[in-house]
C-alpha cells in the first residue's frame, strides 16, 4: 500500500471527483465534504512523503513504474525527490486552503469541484513524474482545466479601451471572462506545442525507445540540439510561469477567476511552468541551459521590477495581486538562471512561499470582493475596523512578499540573491532586490488604501470579518508562512538534497559551455 | 544559571508574551490583562539581562556563543546568541528602557479601548523580542532578522492610530524609507557570504570595504543620518510611549550599535570611517538647527535624536568605538526619559504643541523636574549622564584630527542646549496657557519609570569605567581641552536659551530668526524631495503600467486577432461551388504547366 503513496496522492483528488459524479448536484453539503476530504487525503499523503523521505538517501525514492504504452516505451514512471516533497506539500497545502475556501460557493459546485479536483491531480503528478510524455501529460491535464474554470464561474474586470490596439476591444471582448479563460488557454497551448516539439525531439534523439527523464538526463544531447531546444521548453514552460512578454494572460486570468482558481493557478500552476524549465529544460538539457543561462536571468530580472513596476499602478485589488505573481515568479526563474546551489534553493524555496502567500492572498481578495462587491482599492478604506482578521492576514501575506524575515518569502528571496551574488550576476540581483523595494511600495500602499484610514464609507454596508470555515484557509496559509519562515528547513533540507543531486552535471557542462570546447 | 540560558530567556520570554496575545484574541482583547502579560514578560528579560550582568564579567569574555543551523546545517548560515559585554550591556539597556516604557504606557494610554491596548501590547512584545534578537545576534544575518523585524514593528507602532490618516501615511513612509536603506544591509551580506561563505562580522576580507560602505548606508535609515532621517520626524504620530522606546531609546540606536557590533570589519574600512564621520557631523549639525525652529514638543526631541545620533556616528566614524556607545547607552537613559517626561506633559494638556504648554512647572513638579534633569544630561552639563559621553566623543574626534566634524559637533553642542533650554522655558515656565491651567500629575504607573530613568540620567555617566571594562575598551574620565570647551560651549547654549525666553521675555516668541531657514530646510527641501520621488515611481509604475496593458499585451491581442480575421478570410475560399473549385483546379494547371516551361 505504501508502496504506492505516491499514485494514491496523485489519484485521491481524481478519485473524489469521480465520486461527485454520482452525486446529484443539488446536495451541495456532500459534494464539499467529498471535496474537501479529497483534498485534505492528498494533503495528508503529501506529508507522509515528507515523513518517510529517507533524506540521507537522497536520490528518487518511492519509485514505481505502470506501464502505460510500452510500444512506445511510455510508462506511467512515479518517484519522488527532494523537489517533489516540497511541491508536494504546497500543492496539498493550497488544495486543502483551495477547497475550504470555496465552501460557500453555491454556483455548480459540482462541476466546479470535480474541475478542481481533476487539475490538481494534473499538478500532483507533475511533481513526481519521471517519464517525460505523462509529465507533459499530466502538464496539460493541470492547464486545461482552467479554461471552464474561468469561463463558467469567472467575473469580468473592467480594462477601457485605449492604446495602438484600441479597435481590436470589441472583436475580442476585452476583460471579459471567456475573453480572459480564452485568452490564458490559447498562450498556454502555443507553450504546450513548444514543449511538445522539445519533447519529440528529446525522445527521436534518443533512439525513440524511452520517455524516461532519468535516462535523459544521463543522456548527452548533441550540443546543437540542446542549444534548439532549451529555449522551446523555456519559452513553453515558461509562458505557464509569466515569462515576460507572455505573462500577459496572468492579470486578465487571475482577475477573471473566482478565488480558488485564483489560488491554485498562482499558487501552484504557474509553478508547474518554472519547475518544467528547471527539471526538463535545464536537468535534461545542461548545455542548453548553461547556453541560455544568462538570458533566462536578464529576462527574470525584467520580470521582477516590471512585475513589481506594474502592480504598483493597478487600482483593482486582483491586478495587483497577479502582477505581483508575475514579478515574484520572476525571482524563480532568476535563481533557476544562477546555476548556483544558493539560487536553485531559493528558487525552489520560492516556489513553495509565493504559492503559499499568494494562496492567502487571493482568498483574502475573495473574502473582501465577496463583501464589498468591489475590487477598486481607491474606493476602500478604513476595513481594518470592521474586518480586522482579514487586516491582519493581508498584512502577513503583504510581508512575506516583501520578503520580511519571519516569513517563507524572505528565505526564498534571500537565498536566489545570495545566488545571484556569489554566481557573479550583479545586474541580475540589484533589480532584483530593488525589485522587492517596489514590492514594500506597492503592498503597504494597498493595505494602507484598503483598511487604515479613515472609513469605511457607507457604500461598504455589509462588510464583516471572516466567518466560520473561511477562517480555516486564513489559518492554514498563515500559519504555514511563518512557521516556514522561522523554520525553513523543515523543507529548504530536501530541496537542498534534490539539489546537490542535479546541479553539478549542469555546473559541468556550465564549464563546458563557458571554455567553447567538450562538443 | 549561565549567561546562554539567561539571554534565551531574555530572549524568548517576550516571544512568548507576543505569541500568547497575537494567538489568543480573546487574552489581547482583554486590554490591561494583556498588558500585564506583556510587561510580566519584559520584567523577566530585564531580570536575565540584570541576572546576566551580576555573575560578573569573567563568564562574559570570551562570550558564550550558542547556534543552530537556520538556512543548512552547520556553522554558516547559522541563527543563536552571542553573550559578551557588548551584547549584554545593551540587552540591559534595551530591557531596561523597554520595561519602564511598558509600565509608563499602562498609564499613558489608559483611556484606550481594551482591543486597542491588547494590540499595543502585543507590538510591544515583539519589539522587545526582535530588537534582542538583533541584540544577541551571533553573526551578521540574524543581525539582519532583527534589524528588518524592529523595523517591522515600527511601522506596526507609528501606524498604532492606523484610522488618523497622517499616522498611516507616517507608518509607511518610515517602512520604505528604512526599507530603502536596508537594500544596502542587504548588498553587504550577499556580499560578504559570496566572498567568505558565512556572515561573520569577524571576517578578515578585501571587500570590508564595500560592505562596511553599504551597512553604513542601512545605518544611515535606520539611525536617521541625512538625508535619509526624513522618515524620524513624521514617526512621532506613533504614541509618545513608542516614541521613547523605539524612535529614541534603542530602534534608531540599533544602526549605531551594528557598528559597534561589527567593529573588526569598520576597522578594515577607513574610508568608510571618514564617510561615517562626516555624514554624523553634519546631522548632529543639521537637525540640531532643524530642532530649534520647532513648536512641537515631541518633533524637538525627534530632531534632537538624529543630530545625538550623528554624534554617535561621529565617534564611530573617529574609529572610537566605546564613546559611541557610551553615547548610546547614555543618550538611552535621558532622551527616553525626555520623551517620557514629554508625554506627561501631552497627556495633561492633550496637546504636543509648545505654545499649549507654559507654566506647568507649577501644576507638575516632579514631570517638571525629571524633564529638567533630562534637558541638562543632553545639553552635556557635569556631572550629567551625557556630559561624560559627549566629552569623550568629542575628545576622541579631536584626537583624530576630524577638525570640520568636530566643528560641526561644537557648533551643534551650542544648539542643543540652547534649544532645550528654550523648550524647557516654554513649556514649563512662562504664563500658562488655557490647557495647562487644569494640568495635573499623572499616576505612579508613570512616575514610577521617570523616576528610575531620571536616577540613570543622573548617574549613568559615572559607569563609564566600568562599561569600559566589561567591554574591552579602556577608559577614565580626565580633563582635557576639548571636552572643557565643550562643556562650556552648552552652558553658553543654556544662557543664551535662558536670555532669549526666560523670564524676562515671559512667554517668548515662538520663531525667531532662524525659523525661516530651518522651515525651508525640512519642508521647502527635504520634504518635497521625498514626495518628489514618490510621485516620480508612481508616475513610471502608471507607464510602465499602460505599456503592459495596452502594447504588450495588444500585440497578443492583435495576433489572436490575426488568426482570427484569417480564419474568416480563408473561409471565404470554401464557397462550395463545383465552379469555384474547377477554376482553381484550371488554374492550377495553367500555373504548374508555366512554371514547368519556364523552369
Amino acid at each position: 500500500m505504501t508502496d504506492h503513496i505516491l499514485a494514491l496522492t496523485v489519484a485521491a483528488p481524481f478519485v473524489a471527483a469521480l465520486l461527485m459524479l454520482l452525486v446529484p448536484g443539488r446536495n451541495h453539503p456532500v459534494l464539499r465534504v467529498i471535496g474537501v476530504t479529497g483534498s485534505v487525503l492528498s494533503l495528508v499523503g503529501a506529508i507522509y512523503v515528507a515523513l518517510h523521505y529517507d533524506q540521507a538517501k537522497g536520490g528518487l525514492q518511492f519509485a514505481q513504474n505502470y506501464p502505460f504504452v510500452p510500444s512506445f516505451g511510455i510508462d506511467i514512471r512515479l518517484a519522488a525527490d527532494g523537489w517533489s516533497v516540497a511541491l508536494f506539500l504546497l500543492t496539498g497545502i493550497i488544495m486543502t486552503a483551495g477547497s475550504l475556501a470555496s465552501a460557500t460557493l453555491t454556483n455548480r459546485p459540482k462541476e466546479f469541484y470535480i474541475l478542481l479536483l481533476v487539475l490538481v491531480s494534473g499538478v500532483f503528478g507533475v511533481f513526481v513524474c519521471q517519464d517525460l510524455f505523462v509529465f507533459f501529460l499530466f502538464y496539460e491535464i493541470a492547464v486545461l482545466p482552467m479554461y471552464l474554470l474561468i469561463g463558467i464561474w469567472g467575473s469580468k474586470g473592467k480594462v477601457a479601451p485605449a492604446g495602438p490596439f484600441k479597435s481590436l476591444w470589441k472583436d475580442l471582448d476585452v476583460g471579459g471572462k471567456e475573453y480572459a479563460a480564452m485568452k490564458l488557454t490559447l498562450m498556454l497551448l502555443v507553450g504546450s506545442a513548444a514543449i511538445l516539439v522539445g519533447m519529440l525531439a528529446m525522445y527521436f534523439a534518443m533512439g525513440g525507445k524511452s520517455f524516461d527523464m532519468v535516462a535523459m538526463a544521463h543522456f548527452k544531447f548533441p550540443r546543437e540540439m540542446q542549444v534548439w531546444v532549451f529555449p522551446m521548453l523555456w519559452l513553453g514552460f515558461g509562458s505557464l510561469a509569466g515569462v515576460f512578454p507572455f505573462h500577459t494572460w496572468s492579470p486578465d486570468g487571475h482577475a477573471a477567476a473566482p478565488t480558488a482558481v485564483s489560488m491554485l493557478h498562482a499558487g501552484v500552476l504557474m509553478k508547474l511552468g518554472a519547475f518544467g524549465v528547471m527539471r526538463v529544460g535545464m536537468i535534461l538539457l545542461p548545455e542548453g541551459a548553461a547556453t541560455w543561462a544568462p538570458i533566462v536571468g536578464a529576462v527574470a530580472a525584467l520580470n521582477v521590477i516590471y512585475g513589481a513596476v506594474s502592480a504598483m499602478a493597478q487600482k483593482d485589488l486582483k491586478y495587483v495581486i497577479a502582477y505581483s505573481s508575475v514579478s515574484h515568479m520572476g525571482v524563480v526563474m532568476l535563481g533557476a538562471a544562477t546555476l548556483d546551489p544558493d539560487g536553485w534553493n531559493g528558487a525552489i524555496y520560492q516556489m513553495f512561499a509565493h504559492g503559499i502567500m499568494t494562496g492567502l492572498f487571493f482568498a483574502l481578495v475573495g473574502l473582501i470582493y465577496e463583501r464589498a462587491h468591489s475590487r477598486w482599492v481607491p474606493g476602500m478604506g478604513g476595513f481594518a475596523k470592521v474586518m480586522p482578521g482579514v487586516a491582519a492576514f493581508f498584512t502577513l501575506a503583504g510581508l512575506s512578499s516583501l520578503g520580511m524575515p519571519g516569513s517563507a518569502g524572505f528565505v526564498a528571496e534571500f537565498l536566489v540573491f545570495a545566488g545571484a551574488w556569489k554566481s557573479g550576476h550583479l545586474m541580475w540581483a540589484i533589480p532584483a532586490m530593488i525589485g522587492a523595494w517596489v514590492t514594500a511600495v506597492y503592498v503597504l500602499r494597498a493595505t494602507k488604501m484598503i483598511f487604515w484610514g479613515e472609513g469605511p464609507s457607507h457604500e461598504f454596508h455589509d462588510l464583516h470579518d471572516a466567518k466560520r470555515v473561511e477562517w480555516a484557509a486564513l489559518w492554514i496559509l498563515g500559519t504555514c508562512i511563518v512557521a516556514f519562515g522561522c523554520a525553513p528547513r523543515l523543507v529548504l533540507d530536501f530541496i537542498g538534497k534534490a539539489t546537490s543531486e542535479y546541479l553539478p552535471a549542469i555546473v559541468d557542462a556550465a564549464h563546458l559551455v563557458a571554455m567553447g570546447g567538450g562538443k | 544559571m549561565t549567561p546562554s540560558t539567561l539571554a534565551l530567556l531574555s530572549l524568548f520570554v517576550p516571544l512568548g508574551a507576543a505569541v500568547l496575545l497575537g494567538l489568543l484574541g480573546p487574552l489581547r482583547r482583554t486590554g490591561r490583562p494583556a498588558a500585564f502579560v506583556s510587561v510580566a514578560g519584559a520584567l523577566v528579560a530585564l531580570a536575565g539581562a540584570v541576572a546576566i550582568l551580576a555573575g560578573g564579567d569573567a563568564a562574559l569574555k570570551p562570550g558564550a556563543h550558542l547556534v543552530w543551523g537556520w538556512l543548512s546545517a552547520g556553522p554558516a548560515t547559522a541563527v543563536g546568541i552571542h553573550v559578551d559585554g557588548t551584547s549584554a550591556w545593551m540587552l540591559l539597556v534595551v530591557t531596561l528602557v523597554a520595561t519602564c516604557v511598558q509600565i509608563y504606557s499602562l498609564g499613558y494610554l489608559h483611556d484606550e479601548p481594551p482591543a486597542a491596548l491588547g494590540r499595543y501590547f502585543t507590538y510591544q512584545s515583539l519589539f522587545l523580542f526582535a530588537m534582542n534578537t538583533l541584540v544577541l545576534a551571533p553573526n551578521l544575518l540574524q543581525a539582519f532578522l532583527g534589524w528588518e523585524l524592529v523595523g517591522l514593528v515600527s511601522y506596526l507602532l507609528i501606524g498604532f492610530y492606523f484610522r488618523k490618516p497622517s499616522a498611516a501615511k507616517a507608518a509607511v513612509k518610515a517602512f520604505w524609507v528604512t526599507k530603502f536603506a536596508d537594500l544596502g544591509f542587504l548588498i553587504g551580506l550577499v556580499t560578504l557570504y559570496a566572498k567568505t561563505g558565512a556572515f561573520e562580522w569577524t571576517a578578515v576580507t578585501p571587500v570590508a570595504g564595500f560592505v562596511t560602505l553599504m551597512l553604513f548606508f542601512a545605518v544611515m535609515g535606520k539611525s536617521a543620518q541625512f538625508p535619509l532621517h526624513i522618515w524620524l520626524p513624521d514617526a512621532m504620530e506613533g504614541p509618545t510611549p513608542v516614541s521613547a522606546l523605539l524612535h529614541a531609546a534603542t530602534m534608531v540606536a540599533a544602526g549605531v550599535f551594528l557598528i559597534v557590533r561589527a567593529e573588526p570589519l569598520f576597522a578594515q574600512a577607513p574610508m568608510t570611517r571618514e564617510i561615517m564621520a562626516y555624514v554624523g557631523g553634519f546631522t548632529a549639525l543639521f537637525a540640531a538647527c532643524i530642532a530649534v525652529v520647532q513648536t512641537d514638543i515631541k518633533k524637538v526631541l525627534a530632531y534632537s535624536t538624529c543630530s545625538q545620533l550623528g554624534y554617535m556616528v561621529t565617534a564611530l566614524g573617529a574609529g572610537d568605538t566605546f564613546a559611541g556607545y557610551f553615547h548610546l547607552s547614555t543618550h538611552a537613559f535621558f532622551k527616553a526619559l525626555l520623551f517620557l517626561g514629554a508625554g506627561s506633559l501631552i497627556h495633561a494638556v492633550h496637546s504636543n504643541e509648545l505654545k499649549d504648554m507654559g507654566g506647568l512647572f507649577k501644576k507638575m513638579p516632579f514631570s517638571g523636574a525629571v524633564f529638567i534633569i533630562g534637558a541638562v544630561a543632553l545639553a552635556g552639563v557635569p556631572p550629567f549622564a551625557g556630559f561624560f559621553s559627549k566629552d569623550l566623543i568629542l575628545e576622541a574626534v579631536e584626537h583624530h584630527h576630524l577638525y570640520v566634524p568636530l566643528a560641526a559637533l561644537a557648533i551643534a553642542a551650542f544648539l542643543t542646549a540652547f534649544y532645550m533650554t528654550r523648550t524647557v522655558m516654554m513649556a514649563l515656565f512662562g504664563a500658562p496657557s488655557h490647557a495647562a491651567e487644569h494640568a495635573h500629575e499623572p499616576g505612579i504607573d508613570m512616575k514610577l519609570p521617570l523616576g528610575v530613568l531620571a536616577l540613570l540620567a543622573i548617574v549613568a555617566g559615572f559607569g563609564g569605567s566600568w562599561l569600559a571594562g566589561l567591554t574591552g575598551h579602556e577608559y577614565a574620565f580626565h580633563f582635557t581641552l576639548v571636552g572643557g570647551a565643550g562643556t562650556a560651549i552648552g552652558l553658553l547654549g543654556i544662557a543664551t536659551g535662558f536670555w532669549m525666553f526666560g523670564p524676562a521675555q515671559g512667554g517668548a516668541p515662538i520663531k525667531r530668526g532662524m525659523a525661516p531657514v530651518g522651515v525651508f530646510i525640512r519642508y521647502g527641501l527635504m520634504d518635497r524631495l521625498s514626495t518628489v520621488a514618490y510621485g516620480l515611481m508612481l508616475a513610471v509604475g502608471a507607464i510602465i503600467a499602460w505599456i503592459d496593458r495596452y502594447v504588450i499585451d495588444g500585440v497578443m491581442n492583435w495576433s489572436g486577432w490575426i488568426l482570427l480575421v484569417g480564419g474568416r478570410r480563408l473561409r471565404g475560399l470554401q464557397t462550395g461551388n463545383v465552379q469555384d473549385y474547377v477554376y482553381a483546379v484550371a488554374l492550377g494547371i495553367v500555373v504548374l504547366g508555366a512554371w514547368g516551361i519556364l523552369r
